[in-house]
């Protein structure tokens, strides 16, 4: 602190530095067998100066060369806009989302595990292909402020993933996978019957024409739908105008069974955090309640731009300046279970994962993407494959209308969603 | 710095001269780079800064080792990490590594205007003079005018005694504009990048303005209805249609440990029409994706991937190389120092044809001709890319403009649809890039003529 001190060249009005320091142990695993194992340390240093309020900011990972980057945030301050925002003094430290048990992390018995897990996997299916990704992680975030803010927490990070692909014989190609992350290592042997079921499924081919089906949604495919609204709900797009939401506080937008929330302490969470990337304290939020817009995220920039009190939303690493986005992004759950849902569908499909979604115009809404795994819902159960065909839409439409959550979420990553279902979803063949 | 990266280096070089291993590499970079980000009237951000980073990776009795750092003076730390990881292990398949010669060789950018004598007043009006042309219209609502610049430093060593360094100078800008009307929002992005200088920013103004009428245009473009279409691709579209629906296909990673994936891509397999060539090439200097050498050590190289319609080729690191029997080709590549190499793609493109593009015109009676890109994506299998939009054809005339172009197709049987190929093959290459196996964005180009394909799949609502 004080040699930062001592580098600033001149008058300021504030200023703020990030230091973050980790290191990860990733084990990677290809075509069924130990591939690489990697040791990996790095740390950086972030610096922003506000002067006469204009602010600027550098970056270096060199640890000896920090003065260099003070000063060089100092020199490109006359750059920036104007900004008269101050920075939080009030700065709490409750948790850190850190876990001791990352330390026993044994690389034997990781390896040992994903063995097994391949050789099970091999034993269902002779032919498959896995690819597996291990790692655990832990680090420090060191914060600091020219407001008196002083604070550091440790974080630990624990991650698997295990990615599957069977190539059948008419060059039909199965490629799904399933992954977590955990603040400590954990068991991830279930898993394999997720996925032995999925990849059974998948080797019988259904036919559907195009037209109007029932689709369901996994959590994880929602999710990928959700960040599609999500994004509409960041400060920056609300102030830009470029968000659909832009304006329309208090209003109802959704289906009134729709409630989504950034929660930056979503238990287990690995990206849970203490307070936001400026010092900001955090909390759970209610961004659409019952279909109607609550809120949006920013961060302190946002925050005095859109007039309203921060929300707690900045991120940043040590090579950026902060930008609001979201800590952890849940969605409240319904009534009826999964398999109540799938019971009552007489023909429609359950969608898993896409090809090119995403590369639409997603300001709006709209998505148009090819079905990389889904399958046949016919008279309440589960069927196989359907491939080869389009699911196009507004989601923002689709949550208006009628909409179905399940009763039970899944945590992936930073995200806690329900399974979703829409009743009538363009597919073109 | 340049002393401390100097002294690391040549411990590095004692290391590896004793390393008592199979194989192993150290590679060492520092950068210098310039953003500066304008959206609407606001400076989203301008950032200067600095990175230093080097990495080990050691083939030892079969088992890779790999550890990563930004404390390049500890080398030997972790020289003997990357050992001792790749020593946990012994597995009973073990990896091996295609074999080269030594070299030694320096490569630099060579700018006709050094980004370095720049001033960083001179760079910031350039890059609001572009972001005023993008908002020269009262239909858009808000723009964003990147203008980036890196000065690197790369240095290559392994334990053959190759030694590679490669000062690299790069630069871009992108450009968007979001137009607005009522409910309807359409952005529309254009990016120019390369290795050189000032010059390949400077004078762009037709780009913004090209930017800037597009977006308006769209804004009373229809979606296309969903189905099956005749398409000429324009040579942008024809790139990314290669990339992904052939490109990552060839990346011999997703072959060389599955028998299945082998038998589907035995060289010798028809996968287009005659006539249709299809080549990576990496030491094409300029494009996006160029390479003086690969983060293997390996120099690039031409490679055909289809000739005449035929498979001829795939692209390889050292560790498929050897494990196919085949002779490396330099696509051993990483995003950086901190990653380890996979296959990837450099400069991609379909080879001119012999027909113009008029020709392709006239010969369509009714279909789609669809225009540069938003992006693509594949699964090995079937892939999907979007295009920026669309106009349909009549009797080879373009017609109305359409949006939401999404086009999607099988890697094995579309490009046996492909039925013309133009004589007009262009490159591109923005600030962006391809990703793999959570690596993005790789500086890659691609391209090619105006094709016309046949009965393509197009999403949408009916």
């Amino acid at each position: 602190m004080d040699r930062i001190l001592e580098s600033i060249p001149g008058k300021y009005r504030w200023f703020d530095a990030v230091h973050v320091a980790g290191r990860s142990t990733p084990l990677s695993f290809r075509n069924n067998r130990l591939h690489s194992l990697s040791e990996s340390e790095s740390s950086g240093f972030g610096f922003r100066i506000n002067r006469d309020g204009r602010t600027g900011f550098s970056y270096t990972n060199d640890s000896q060369r920090k003065a260099g980057a003070v000063e060089r945030a100092y020199s490109m301050a006359p750059y920036g806009d104007p900004e008269n925002f101050t920075l939080p003094s009030d700065t709490t430290l409750d948790f850190e989302p850190y876990d001791p048990a990352i330390d026993s992390f044994s690389v034997k018995d990781e390896i040992e595990a994903a063995e097994k897990f391949i050789s099970d996997m091999k034993a269902a299916f002779p032919e498959i292909s896995i690819d597996m990704g291990i790692s655990a992680s832990s680090g420090v975030m060191r914060l600091m402020n020219s407001e008196g803010v002083d604070l550091s927490y440790r974080d630990s990070y624990y991650s698997v993933s295990a990615s599957c692909v069977l190539v059948m014989d008419n060059g039909v190609r199965i490629d799904t996978w399933e992954g977590k992350s955990d603040l400590r290592p954990v068991d991830y042997s279930e898993f394999k019957e997720i996925l032995i079921e999925k990849i059974k499924r998948a080797q019988v081919q259904e036919k559907i024409a195009t037209g109007l089906y029932p689709v369901i949604l996994p959590p994880q495919a929602f999710s990928r739908f959700a960040g599609i609204i999500a994004s509409g709900l960041n400060g920056i797009s609300v102030w830009k105008g470029v968000s659909p939401f832009a304006g329309k506080l208090g209003e109802r937008i959704f289906s009134d069974k729709f409630t989504l929330a950034d929660d930056p302490l979503i238990e287990g969470s690995p990206y849970k955090i203490p307070f936001d990337a400026e010092g900001v304290n955090v909390s759970r939020k209610e961004l659409i309640k019952d279909g109607v817009i609550q809120r949006f995220i920013t961060d302190l920039k946002y925050a005095e731009r859109l007039g309203t009190e921060p929300s707690g939303n900045a991120s940043r690493g040590f090579s950026s300046l902060p930008s609001p986005s979201f800590t952890g992004v849940t969605v409240e759950p319904g009534s009826s279970s999964f398999k109540d849902m799938i019971a009552g569908i007489e023909r429609g499909i359950v969608a898993e994962q896409f090809i090119g979604l995403g590369q639409s115009n997603t300001l709006t809404g709209d998505f148009s993407a090819s079905l990389d795994l889904a399958f046949l819902v016919e008279n309440g159960e589960i069927k196989g494959r359907v491939k080869d065909c389009m699911m196009s839409g507004n989601i923002i439409d689709l949550l208006k209308g009628d909409v179905h959550f399940s009763s039970e979420r899944e945590r992936k990553g930073s995200i806690l969603m329900p399974y979703t279902m829409f009743p009538a979803v363009s597919i073109t063949v | 710095m340049n002393d401390r990266f100097s002294e690391a280096a040549e411990k590095g070089s004692t290391l590896l001269q004793s390393a008592g291993c199979e194989f192993a590499e150290i590679r060492f970079s520092s950068g210098v780079g310039t953003t500066i980000s304008l959206s609407g009237d606001n400076v989203d951000s301008m950032t200067s800064g600095e990175s230093l980073a080097g990495s080990v990776r050691v083939l030892k009795n079969g088992s890779w080792g790999f550890a990563t750092f930004n404390d390049i003076s500890s080398i030997e730390r972790f020289f003997n990490s990357a050992l001792t990881a790749a020593s946990i292990a012994s597995p009973d398949e073990k990896s091996r590594v295609a074999r080269s010669e030594p070299v030694s060789a320096q490569f630099r950018t060579e700018p006709v205007e050094d980004i370095n004598i720049i001033t960083l007043d001179e760079k910031f009006e350039l890059i609001k003079s572009y972001n005023k042309i993008l908002q020269s219209s009262p239909k858009i609502q808000t723009t964003k005018a990147i203008y980036r610049d890196v000065n690197s430093r790369y240095l290559y060593m392994n334990s053959e005694g190759s030694r590679l360094s490669y000062e690299k100078m790069h630069c871009g800008i992108s450009l968007t504009s979001v137009a607005k009307e009522g409910s309807i929002i359409q952005p529309f992005h254009e990016s120019v990048s390369g290795y050189g200088g000032y010059e390949i920013v400077r004078g762009r103004e037709e780009l913004a303005e090209k930017v800037v009428k597009i977006a308006v245009d769209m804004l009373s473009a229809e979606p296309l209805e969903g189905g099956t279409y005749d398409v000429i691709l324009d040579p942008r579209l024809s790139g990314v249609f290669i990339h992904e629906a052939f490109g990552h296909l060839s990346e011999a990673d997703f072959i060389h440990e599955n028998p299945r994936m082998k038998e589907q891509m035995a060289l010798g397999r028809e996968f287009g029409p005659a006539g249709f060539n299809v080549i990576d090439d990496g030491s094409i200097t300029g494009l996006a994706g160029y390479i003086p050498f690969d983060d293997e050590g390996i120099y690039p190289q031409k490679t055909y991937l289809i000739k005449d319609g035929i498979l001829t080729g795939r692209l390889h690191s050292r560790e498929t190389a050897d494990k196919m029997g085949e002779t490396v080709t330099g696509n051993g590549r990483a995003i950086g120092v901190m990653r380890q190499p996979i296959v990837r793609m450099t400069n991609t493109y379909i080879d001119n044809g012999t027909q113009t593009k008029e020709e392709l015109f006239d010969s369509l009676d009714d279909g789609l001709y669809a225009v540069d890109v938003i992006g693509g994506q594949t699964n090995l299998e079937m892939f999907t890319f979007t295009a920026g939009y669309g106009y349909k054809i009549k009797n080879g005339k373009p017609g109305k403009m359409f949006r939401d172009v999404i086009l999607s197709g099988n890697v094995f049987n579309t490009l046996k649809s492909i039925s013309m190929i133009a004589d007009d093959c262009e490159m591109y290459g923005g600030l962006g890039g391809c990703g793999k196996g959570g690596q993005s964005p790789l500086p890659v180009s691609y391209g090619g003529p105006h094709i016309l394909v046949k009965n393509v799949l197009i999403g949408g609502r009916k």
